[in-house]
């Protein structure tokens, strides 16, 4: 086990490498050049070049490279080129209000997807299973700008029930106001896929000899699904969702804007409209360390709950 | 030899259980009726010119009753002025010689030309400079079609071959097509896209072809080499590599068609995320050009127009949307169970 | 003092206005300042030496840290400014508890620091190259890597601790208008020192409210600087003239500044005890917070306007619910220009200057401000805007909208059109005109727009799509072809607007890239001279010289639309101070209860 984990963290780095190699040389081939819009209206050249010195985009490609990686290694990416706020600091408060989107968001796409899946499942082939399915597809076929442009507009200002925007400092009332009309709306598009692909998670597990062999013995119908079935189909279930976080963290930015929240997704946007590159670079270094993790955890998870599994 | 024999037979099986799936086949309709549309519209025969505006600005749909509600004044025509008359302060125009011979020429030309009458409500009402919003939905279903298929098709083979040579060669080709994969999973997706996107630069349909193409080739490299490893050591490849054929042979000529059924589940389903995602590159501004019109352009769009009354776009592109997916994921669907019955429960 | 004001406020309920902002901050360091949306929360956290009156039109510099307006002689080359007494910073640990009185040294420590080359500040080009001394501290830095803040130089000198007295090189009447910018509030040197790395993020200034709570990007909270020293709202109205384009006479005028004195005379300044601003990117969630009176005051975005206004008017069930309009023209330009340097386009021979005017006459303002700006804005043809000094609005230019006379034009030099329908260059070569605009979807609409203009002279459009800071790089560059621009006047004088031709100015803000001796040697008379008839009659031969050699096509100017409930007293808009919230108050009687 020690012996898979220390391989499996060995084998990152170069992934993490390749990451730093591709971002920093596409965002330096073509990134743009923020110094003329950092200079101001009436900049001549001589404060141009001042500019660049600062920013120390006019040394040598391998040497800002070198930079880079060093910056990786401390863990400090120096200050925002366009706010001069320390990188790590945009990072530490931009994630709060990140989470406070996802993770209810996560909980109740898990909830309701697990839910009807195990229902649907129970009348696998029946009519409410179709419908149910047809219906799920349907209302995922929205695009989510679509919702948000019309839900917005339906719930927050023609029926008054949610505030249109906005955030506070408090996490109660995040949760309970702010929240609210983003998360249900991030649910119609996120519950359907995760539906389908629990219910297909179920069906295998119904399919088991196991399940035959507590029905032989007389269990109940409702009893195989939601204890022995559950458990089994709850592995792919919890890796599935764990491996799905990092990329929520930054997929979030349409919510994001429209409902004035100040995540991590609207960050990364306004950093690369300024060309802020020091926070395109955190970005980057962490969403990629955060996938790298999360998808070891999801393996060392499956290894742990479900023995059949051999890594190795 | 025996297994390419077999093949014809699988998917003649898949098609006699796709027509006897209902949803399938009534999904399988609507495709075809947005892919009759699209052709149509390639051909020219529908929606020869959307940039022709032909109803005043928002021109509302010509059955909805709110219409006759609208309190915006009307347009003002547009007058041209004449250019030659101004003061020039004592200084010499460069052109003034030029100007003269066209006095002299068209003497009695004041104003514009006359412009044809334009519609007070469409079928489908109007955008802002009095397109018809029918005609764009079909040149955009055009475009985003294309676009979903094309890309799909990129990312498709760009995984296919991707996975096919990992799987096939395995050791060190396979460590190194894991690691492009891990690079290319671990990059958060929107810096990927502006990353890919300020590389091509804005070149039209194309770009945005090429960015949904090259981002989305890790789901089908996933499965497809997982296929591979799992058919390079059949017997029917062993047999192949045994009287000599060679490994291109036995790669795409003996185990693709055994994988293909994996493959083109995957097509289908990239062909509907494409589709959704294009409206997403609209919003951040990586849609297509002003000459293309597409259902993300027109999202677009309509996104302020909703709060000024003027839904009729929003709700056409959302619609037409909304509706193609829907049938698109559904075939897909069908298209799994029917090539893979095992699936089926 | 600042005991007595807080004893008052506490018996009170707190007043709390509630703004937006449609792009984030970046940062509270004056010098850094680069954007509006900052500087309007820095107009309120520091204090310049001079500001605008409130009401009097046209705009009128009135002092604001200083005590009265500055002593001028010497042709404009000598400065002498006097501070108020008893102008405090607002408290911060760096003081360690005492009250900090701002002197003349801060004045001078802030102005030295926008020729700090650490600093790379976007407005050092107020002060660069016009006081004496000052330029070469600035050099000696780059050199050394630190700039001498303790030099004593003879632009700069402290009579005593309230008089300051400045040198400039050379005759300029606008320097008044630097010392009026928000980015020119005073700082204190010792704060800037301890908080050296993140002096952004701790702004201590002597103006009428302090930063509270700040989420970055999300939200801004202001509240009373309990230092700030006692002063009254007292602005009397001095309308002058109407403005034409808003078809409102000067009586309607007075009885709006009427009703703000009313509102507002002898009250003590500021009245409203927190602001609290949050960043909205999206217009469609500010309006509908807006709506549902989440917001005190919106600045009504142009594609909006059709939800709020019928033409210039507002909405009957706006006006219902007591919610008022304020109309001003912004004092701004929307230019076309086309770059002089391009090989295609460029040059001064007389089949590029007719081309280049064909493609000008073949924009159609009209259409562009009925269908784009929904009616909000106007044709205006001048380089000097309305409400700015030097402006003209009897010029009559002579690049309007004629699609028949362009084509002659183009005709008869020769750009005959070849087999695919499309002009050529007269000698057989491809024509075609690159635009380069940003992502965003408003520029996409002035991509639509260009099109139709070029299809009306068969000539092929390419369209450039760029992030702005790439944008602004390619024009610097002298690489952008043609381009819509706009220019917001920093102050209210001509000259700001005219220097975006002059030739120096190339890899600066003369994104056409034009260099005409005759047109500099004009221009630079200008230069010396106050603001007079003489000079404006040189204004308007520089401006004809732009359309007769197809530069330039200034095309509109904007109104500025601004929303205010029924409850904020006091408002009325200002078109160049960028916020005015200190002289606002709140009727919270009138406030709806949640």
């Amino acid at each position: 086990m020690i012996a898979y984990l220390m391989r499996r963290i060995w084998q990152m780095i170069p992934t993490l490498l390749g990451v730093v190699l591709l971002v920093f040389f596409l965002f330096n081939w073509v990134g743009g050049d923020p110094a003329y819009v950092l200079a101001g209206k009436m900049a001549s050249p001589e404060d141009i070049a001042n500019i660049r010195h600062q920013l120390g985009i006019d040394r040598p490609l391998w040497e800002q490279l070198w930079i880079f990686i060093r910056q990786i290694v401390s863990g400090d990416f120096g200050d925002s080129w366009s706010t001069h706020e320390p990188v790590s600091q945009i990072f530490r408060t931009r994630l709060g209000p990140s989470m406070t989107l996802l993770i209810p968001l996560m909980i109740l796409e898990t909830a309701v997807a697990v839910l009807i899946a195990l229902l649907v499942s129970a009348f696998r082939g029946s009519l409410l299973d179709r419908s149910l399915m047809v219906a799920s597809t349907m209302v995922m076929s929205i695009s989510l700008l679509v919702y948000i442009i019309v839900g917005q507009y339906v719930f927050a200002s023609v029926l008054g029930w949610f505030p249109v925007k906005g955030w506070s400092q408090q996490l109660s009332q995040n949760l309970t106001t702010y929240a609210v009309l983003p998360v249900l709306l991030g649910l119609l598009v996120s519950v359907a896929p995760s539906l389908r692909l629990y219910r297909t998670f179920i069906l295998d597990e119904v399919g088991q000899d196991y399940v035959r062999t507590a029905r032989a013995k007389g269990v109940s119908e409702m009893r195989i699904l939601w204890v022995h079935v559950l458990r089994n189909a709850g592995i792919p279930i919890v890796t599935n969702l764990l491996m799905g976080l990092p990329a929520l963290l930054t997929g979030a930015f349409l919510l994001e804007r429209f409902f004035a929240i100040p995540g991590i997704g609207r960050e990364i946007i306004l950093a690369v409209e300024r060309s802020d590159f020091p926070i395109i670079k955190a970005a980057t270094v962490y969403v990629a360390m955060a996938t790298l993790v999360a998808n070891l955890l999801g393996d060392m998870l499956y290894r742990v709950l479900d023995p059949r599994v051999n890594l190795d | 030899m025996t297994t390419t024999m077999r093949s014809p037979g699988l998917w003649t099986l898949a098609w006699r259980r796709l027509c006897r799936d209902r949803v399938g086949i009534v999904s399988l309709w609507v495709v075809a009726f947005y892919f009759g549309v699209v052709l149509m519209a390639l051909g020219g025969w529908l929606a020869p010119d959307w940039t022709r505006e032909v109803g005043v600005n928002y021109a509302p749909p010509t059955w909805w009753m709110g219409a006759q509600e609208s309190e915006d004044a009307p347009a003002a025509p547009t007058t041209a002025q004449a250019n030659v008359v101004a003061d020039l302060y004592g200084l010499q125009d460069p052109l003034a010689s030029e100007f003269a011979v066209m006095q002299a020429a068209y003497p009695n030309e004041v104003g514009l030309p006359p412009e044809p009458p334009r519609m007070q409500t469409l079928p489908l009402g109007g955008d802002k400079w009095g397109h018809d919003v029918l005609t764009k939905l079909i040149k955009g279903s055009q475009t985003s079609l294309l676009v979903g298929f094309v890309a799909a098709l990129v990312a498709t083979a760009l995984g296919t071959l991707f996975g096919a040579v990992a799987g096939y060669f395995g050791r060190w080709v396979d460590d190194a097509f894991n690691w492009l994969y891990g690079v290319f999973t671990a990059i958060p997706y929107l810096l990927l896209v502006f990353a890919i996107a300020a590389v091509l630069q804005q070149r039209g349909v194309v770009t945005i072809i090429l960015i949904l193409g090259l981002t989305g080739w890790t789901g089908v490299f996933r499965l497809v080499r997982a296929e591979y490893l799992k058919h390079k050591s059949r017997e029917y490849v062993l047999a192949a590599g045994a009287i000599g054929a060679s490994n291109m042979r036995r790669m795409f000529v003996h185990i693709l068609p055994n994988v293909s059924h994996v493959i083109l589940v995957q097509l289908s389903l990239n062909v509907v995320g494409f589709i959704k995602s294009e409206v997403i590159l609209s919003f951040l501004g990586f849609g297509v050009p002003v000459d293309v019109v597409s259902w993300g352009s027109m999202l677009n769009e309509a996104q302020n127009e909703l709060i000024l009354g003027k839904w009729w776009q929003l709700a056409a592109a959302g619609l037409a949307m909304a509706v193609l997916v829907t049938a698109f994921s559904m075939l897909t669907d069908a298209l799994r169970d029917a090539l893979d019955p095992k699936l089926k429960q | 003092m600042g005991c007595v004001a807080s004893l008052a406020y506490a018996a009170t309920p707190e007043k709390v206005l509630h703004l937006e902002l449609s792009a984030a901050e970046t940062g509270f360091d004056p010098v850094a300042t680069s954007d509006l949306n900052t500087a309007a929360i820095e107009q309120q956290l520091f204090e310049a030496l001079l500001t605008y009156d409130y009401l009097a039109r046209p705009v009128r510099l009135i002092p604001r840290l200083a005590a009265t307006m500055p002593v001028v002689t010497d042709q404009g080359k000598t400065w002498v400014f006097t501070l108020k007494k008893g102008a405090y910073f607002c408290p911060d640990p760096v003081f360690k508890g005492q009250l900090r009185e701002a002197t003349a040294q801060d004045v001078v420590y802030t102005i030295m620091r926008f020729m700090d080359p650490k600093n790379r500040s976007p407005y050092k080009f107020l002060v660069d190259g016009k006081i004496i001394g000052l330029d070469e501290l600035g050099d000696e830095a780059r050199k050394s890597g630190r700039f001498n803040y303790d030099a004593s130089i003879a632009g700069l000198e402290v009579l005593d601790r309230y008089t300051l007295k400045i040198r400039l090189k050379t005759t300029d009447y606008n320097f008044s208008h630097a010392m009026a910018q928000p980015m020119y509030g005073v700082v204190a040197r010792e704060v800037i020192e301890a908080y050296a790395g993140d002096t952004a993020s701790h702004p201590v200034g002597t103006g009428p409210y302090r930063l509270g709570r700040w989420i970055r990007s999300s939200l801004i909270e202001l509240e009373k600087n309990p230092n700030f020293r006692h002063e009254l709202w007292d602005f009397g109205a001095t309308h002058s003239g109407s403005d034409p384009a808003l078809g409102s006479d000067p009586k309607i005028a007075n009885s709006e500044d009427a009703r703000v004195i009313a509102q507002m005379k002898g009250k003590t300044i500021p009245q409203i005890d927190r602001i609290d601003i949050q960043v909205i990117e999206e217009s469609q969630s500010a309006w509908l917070s807006f709506g549902k009176g989440e917001l005190d005051m919106i600045g009504l975005a142009g594609q909006f306007s059709p939800m709020a206004l019928t033409g210039d008017r507002l909405k009957p069930a706006l006006v219902q619910r007591g919610i008022r309009l304020d109309r001003l023209i912004d004092p701004s330009i929307a230019y076309y220009f086309i770059n002089q340097q391009d090989p295609v386009l460029g040059g001064m021979s007389r089949e590029r200057i007719a081309l280049r005017r064909a493609i000008f006459m073949a924009q159609n303002d009209e259409e562009m401000i009925r269908v784009i700006y929904k009616g909000q804005a106007f044709r205006n043809a001048y380089p000097i805007p309305d409400g700015v000094e030097g402006s003209d609005p009897n010029y009559r230019s002579v690049l309007n909208y004629n699609p028949r006379e362009a084509n002659h034009l183009l005709d008869q030099m020769g750009y005959a059109k070849g087999p695919d329908g499309y002009r050529r260059l007269p000698d057989g070569k491809p024509l075609s005109v690159r635009y380069t605009t940003s992502l965003s979807s408003q520029d996409r609409e002035l991509d639509e727009m260009m099109k139709k203009s070029l299809d009306r002279l068969s000539i092929h459009f390419e369209s450039e799509k760029l992030k702005f800071p790439e944008i602004i790089k390619a024009e610097r560059q002298c690489r952008v072809q043609m381009r819509l621009s706009g220019w917001i006047a920093d102050y209210p004088d001509g000259d700001n607007f005219m220097q975006l031709w002059y030739g120096p100015h190339i890899h600066e803000n003369n994104g056409s890239c034009y260099q005409d001796p005759v047109w500099d040697r004009l221009y630079e008379k200008t230069l010396t001279m106050p603001a007079s008839l003489q000079r404006d009659k040189i204004y308007r031969q520089l401006a004809r010289l732009l359309e007769l050699n197809g530069v330039t096509k200034v095309s509109t100017s904007h109104i500025r639309n601004v929303l205010s409930q029924p409850w904020l007293l006091g408002y009325k808009a200002h078109p160049i101070l960028p916020s005015v919230w200190s002289y606002l108050d709140i009727d919270d009687t009138q406030r709806p209860k949640p």
